[in-house]
């Protein structure tokens, strides 16, 4: 299918990446996954994605990586001329409030989650993100209605001013 | 830009329609008539395949009618005696032809209305009344979106009602029926509703447009004299309908009806130019000032005050009105060419009772517009309708105004599939209903419709208009 809308996730621990993916199956028919080890593993993953025609609409990404740390990384792809629209969440438990305001100044976090976090949280962070990312990017709402919050998506529908054919 | 193998068809066989008349020699048909005919072709084939949106046939349809039909054309510009040419403005006008006006008036209310909540605080308030027992919150829901999509779009009025129902329908248990019935109630409300005023649905104003070409004007609050109590009927019928088919399991339903009415001061004036217009409107007959006119009064007052911005005009649904004004275009010289008439002319009419043309006409309608966009419908069947009834084939007793509301309400009752309205479309988005659930209602609805549209053809409407 073309114009898919992906979600990464960037995690170094194997057990904390399979437990992120597993909270997420619910999502994944609708917006597939994609997991990176590093920074660059990341950029290049999400590069392919897009190489593919698709979209990254949502990054969760952890602080502490090998190599450039979470927080750097989306600090730099605020210049990037279409991952800059991608929504991102910080999962981590270990930025201090230092690298915490960075990444609020100056990489647009859109959340921050901090570990552990419960199930019903991610869920919920996921889907209200990627609500936003359909809507700001002036996407096909219709499309999406069944899988993000529909509420917010009809509030949007109504907003776009929408007519009769 | 890549095109589909859809839109290669279209295209090919647009053209090739635009093409044919002029190899095919008709017995009876001016070469005006097979010019006509060339671009009656293309649109329709454009119209009902959409290799291009269905706004930007409209354009071409006005741009060929200019260059071919019109007496500063390029072709048939001079006058003959099979066809004296209308100058270019005929055409063009169109976009601004008194009911293009009143669309355009009702655009910036419903514009103003949504930004500043109107919609959705007038709907809180009027379903406050209908408790909280299930059965009379769907009839509450129905009747409010039905009354919301007669001033506003229907499209805009199911997406606001979405917004109300969702949060209903997520607390529900999810084996309960009324989740369906919920969710269709508002979409085929919507449809419903929008036949109530002239410019509740585009389909309305073709109707209203052909019928003004004819020098016929029907007055604001004279259509909803003829539609609201067909619309009324087609509202009870539809609640009885999902109560039957939705039996809802849940005893009581809550809906949250906190929500403040915005009271600053361009929000208070808003409210009062609303109200305005709309008496203004539906007195049309009693103080004689006609309502594109009215509409005017919001168009010019709400832009003052700066109620509606710059952004807000631009925002506008213009595609909306170029669909429109294409429609009426088209009939204009489907009728000056002597095509319509040749098209008529070519059945023998004198077979069928003014009953059956009525159910043919209005089944037709209803079929065509469950697979095409309504105001297509309309666009296509009111020529001929009026043809029919100018002509004089059809024999006595087969009154024009009432043949052209039949193809109009008609055009709004095509709720079967998810493509047959938009409202319908974000209904089915939502996840809560699939394509059976939509299916059958609206098939039933589609027969009450049916029936409905010839009953008062038969006995309400000549009531009121007379022969």
């Amino acid at each position: 299918m073309d114009n898919q809308i992906y979600i990464v996730i960037i995690e170094d621990e194997l057990e904390v990446m399979e437990a992120l993916l597993g909270d997420l199956e619910f999502i994944e028919p609708n917006f597939p996954l994609e997991a990176a080890n590093n920074a660059e593993e990341a950029v290049s993953v999400m590069e392919q994605i897009e190489a593919d025609g698709h979209k990254v609409g949502l990054l969760l990404c952890d602080h502490v990586l090998p190599g450039k740390n979470g927080i750097d990384l989306l600090i730099e792809l605020q210049n990037h001329p279409t991952l800059k629209h991608s929504k991102k969440v910080l999962v981590t438990g270990q930025a201090g409030l230092e690298d915490t305001v960075q990444a609020i100044n100056k990489a647009h976090l859109d959340y921050y989650i901090a570990k552990p976090w419960t199930k019903e949280e991610l869920q919920e962070v996921v889907t209200e993100k990627l609500t936003d990312y359909v809507i700001e990017n002036k996407l096909n709402l219709l499309q999406y209605m069944s899988a993000l919050n529909a509420t917010r998506l009809a509030e949007a529908l109504r907003e776009n001013g929408l007519t009769d054919t | 830009m890549k095109l589909t193998k859809n839109q290669w068809i279209g295209l090919v066989l647009g053209a090739l329609g635009f093409i044919l008349p002029f190899f095919w020699e008709i017995n009876g048909l001016s070469a005006a008539g097979h010019m006509g005919l060339s671009i009656f072709f293309l649109a329709a084939v454009f119209w009902m395949l959409e290799p291009v949106p269905i706004y930007a046939t409209s354009m071409l349809v006005i741009l060929l009618q200019v260059l071919f039909l019109s007496s500063e054309g390029i072709y048939l510009n001079d006058v003959t005696e099979a066809y004296s040419p209308d100058g270019y403005t005929a055409f063009m006008g169109t976009l601004a032809n008194p009911i293009i006006i009143l669309f355009l008036g009702g655009f910036v209310l419903a514009d103003a209305a949504v930004k500043y909540n109107l919609d959705l605080n007038i709907t809180r308030i009027l379903l406050k009344p209908f408790g909280n027992q299930p059965k009379y919150i769907l009839l509450g829901l129905m009747s409010v979106t039905a009354l919301l999509s007669a001033f506003m779009s229907n499209t805009a009025t199911t997406a606001m009602m979405m917004t109300v129902i969702i949060p209903i329908i997520a607390r529900m248990k999810p084996t309960d029926p009324l989740r369906i019935g919920l969710a269709l109630s508002v979409p085929f409300a919507a449809n419903i509703g929008g036949i109530a005023t002239p410019i509740g649905t585009p389909p309305n104003a073709v109707v209203i447009g052909s019928l003004a070409n004819q020098g016929i004007s029907i007055p604001f609050g004279n259509w909803m004299a003829l539609a609201v109590p067909l619309v009324l009927i087609a509202l009870l019928i539809l609640w009885l309908v999902l109560l039957f088919m939705y039996k809802p399991e849940a005893k009581t339903i809550e809906i949250d009806m906190t929500g403040k009415f915005n009271l600053s001061k361009k929000a208070l004036f808003l409210y009062a130019v609303f109200a305005f217009t709309v008496i203004l409107w539906v007195t049309e007959s009693v103080h004689g000032v006609n309502s594109a006119i009215i509409a005017m009064i919001p168009v010019v007052f709400l832009t003052l005050t700066g109620v509606t911005s710059k952004e807000d005009i631009r925002k506008l649904p213009w595609e909306v009105l170029w669909l429109v004004a294409g429609g009426i275009s088209l009939g204009i010289s489907m009728k000056s060419t002597g095509l319509a008439e040749w098209i008529v002319t070519s059945i023998d009419w004198g077979s069928f009772g003014t009953i059956t043309m009525i159910l043919v006409f209005s089944a037709v309608a209803i079929a065509m517009s469950n697979f095409l966009s309504n105001t297509v419908t309309a666009t296509l069947l009111a020529p001929l309708a009026i043809s029919l009834a100018v002509s004089g084939v059809a024999g006595e007793g087969f009154n024009l105004v009432i043949i052209s509301l039949v193809i109009g309400v008609s055009a709004s009752f095509a709720m079967v599939l998810p493509i047959s309205t938009p409202p319908n479309a974000i209904a089915i988005s939502t996840g809560f209903i699939e394509t059976k659930h939509m299916a059958k209602p609206g098939i039933l609805i589609g027969i009450f419709g049916l029936l409905l549209v010839t009953i008062y053809a038969l006995f309400y409407w000549p009531l009121l208009i007379g022969n």
